[in-house]
């Protein structure tokens, strides 16, 4: 298996170390990653998108060029940049006038855009593809007496029509099986299918509401849940999940909600047993007690 | 851009010149579940459709709720007539910032310049400590940089807004 990897700005600018165990974790499953060279913002929805069409499929255009000129599949870790790109891919490839239009801003930059390359999450590809048996059968480190629960990244649920891979989007089941792949049980919980809250303009508008609505999120986990970690599968939530947490103890007072939170590729490389250091280095929320669980399991194994 | 006090008929035309609109019977799924509907102004994915469809130009115009949507499309999966909600509201905001530039995003302006809204590829010291070769980025390559900006010069927010770009 092979891909263009699309790391999008969140990634590599502010969690480098998702970056590292994506690479790492997929170069052990057998899958070869090629960089997406001189990309550009996907375009996030809250810019060229929200402008007007031309920027904002051009732009698209640009990025799905870089794979189709390598003859690959994207790659895609952030849920917006995935949903984005499969969003532009959607209007080049179904409207013959765009399509037109996007290659006709694109020609003098010396690219053409046709929808050769399709664009998959990795929690796709990890899922469909390589499957939690695999995963199962490759991890050398068992989280076997750790529960967990899993955000669903919604950009890779919503809309079905354009993004969706599970089976169902009512009932999605990717994150959680691929999470007991590593040994952890995983709870579910009655608000595992609401959003973060954290992309877009919901929380610089009205900062407020946008952390009540979170909160909800988090009594839920907390209340219904014996969780020691949250895995997810999108950067924004990761960066989002963390602060509220913070945000939220500083409010009632007490250290209250202090659940670490996880790129599942960062949890798949430590049971890999790749270098800690390396794939889960940096966090707003102390792993410290996950961190010791596999490095004990590390040393039994 | 002339606001008036008086209905709009065609507005729908202007922002969202789809069939889709046209079946919203006006049930509301897409506000249950909304994030954004939670918020102060709430974002009423519904109200906005009606706006839209009534022609309140003035209204829709000076209406900030559209930016707080978080783009998770639970709404357009929802929707029952199809209406692409998600869709609407981002024709909405093209809408409103091809009439009043104070609503161009600055975001556009970074991705302009650099490529990307965060200043990828600063953080040389964390990569090489996690053992990471730096990123083929555009903001290193000034021909494809150029390039890039060659081409978004010719997209209609840019033209009529050159002057945010630096030339
Ligand atoms: S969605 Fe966010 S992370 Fe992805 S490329 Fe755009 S701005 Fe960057
Ligand atoms: S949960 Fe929030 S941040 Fe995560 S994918 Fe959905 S909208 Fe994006
Ligand atoms: S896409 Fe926007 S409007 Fe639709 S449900 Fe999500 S936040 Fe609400
Ligand atoms: S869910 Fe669809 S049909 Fe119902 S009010 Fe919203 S846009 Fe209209």
């Amino acid at each position: 298996m092979e891909f263009c990897l699309f790391l999008g700005c969140n990634t590599p600018a502010v969690r480098p170390d998702v970056e590292k165990a994506i690479r790492v974790s997929m170069d052990e499953l057998g899958v070869d990653l090629v960089d997406a060279d001189n990309y550009v913002c996907c375009p996030a929805f809250g810019s060229f998108p929200s402008t007007d069409e031309d920027s904002w499929l051009a732009t698209s255009g640009w990025n799905l060029s870089i794979a189709e000129g390598k003859k690959r599949d994207i790659l895609v870790q952030c849920g917006s940049c995935y949903s984005s790109l499969r969003m532009g891919r959607e209007h080049i490839m179904h409207s013959d006038e765009k399509r037109q239009r996007v290659n006709e801003l694109l020609e003098p930059t010396g690219r053409t855009v046709c929808g050769s390359s399709r664009v998959r999450h990795v929690s796709e590809v990890l899922y469909k593809e390589i499957t939690p048996a695999r995963i199962a059968e490759k991890v050398k480190i068992s989280l076997e007496g750790l529960h967990g629960v899993v955000q669903y990244p919604c950009h890779t649920l919503y809309p079905s029509e354009v993004v969706g891979f599970e089976d169902s989007p009512r009932e999605p089941k990717g994150m959680r099986q691929l999470v007991e792949a590593l040994g952890a049980t995983v709870d579910g919980y009655s608000r595992e299918l609401q959003c973060c809250g954290g992309a877009g303009g919901f929380m610089k508008s009205t900062p407020e509401q946008a952390i009540e609505f979170a909160k909800t999120k988090f009594d839920s986990i907390l209340e219904e849940t014996k969780a020691d970690f949250i895995a997810v599968s999108c950067i924004t939530c990761l960066m989002h999940m963390e602060n509220v947490q913070n945000t939220l103890n500083k409010r009632v007072g007490e250290e209250r909600y202090k659940i670490p939170v996880f790129d599942y590729n960062q949890l798949l490389a430590l049971c890999l047993g790749k270098e800690q250091k390396q794939v889960s280095a940096i966090c707003n929320v102390s792993r410290d007690k996950v961190h010791q669980f596999i490095a004990n399991a590390k040393v039994a194994a | 851009m002339n606001p008036q006090t008086e209905a709009n008929k065609d507005l729908w035309k202007a922002i969202y010149n789809t069939g889709d609109l046209q079946h919203c019977f006006n049930c509301s799924t897409c506000i249950s579940g909304c994030p954004a509907s939670f918020g102060d102004p709430p974002l009423l994915v519904r109200n906005l459709a009606r706006k839209v469809m009534y022609g309140l130009e003035e209204a829709l115009f000076e209406d900030d709720t559209p930016w707080a949507c978080v783009s998770c499309s639970r709404c357009e999966e929802m929707c029952p007539m199809d209406v692409k909600p998600f869709e609407m509201i981002l024709h909405i905001r093209q809408w409103q910032a091809s009439n009043d530039e104070t609503r161009v995003p600055p975001s556009i302006v970074e991705i302009y310049k650099r490529g990307y809204t965060q200043a990828v590829g600063t953080n040389v010291e964390t990569r090489q400590a996690l053992g990471l070769d730096p990123l083929p980025i555009i903001t290193n390559n000034p021909e494809q940089l150029a390039m890039f900006r060659e081409m978004l010069m010719k997209t209609p927010v840019i033209a009529a807004n050159d002057y945010m770009f630096g030339g």
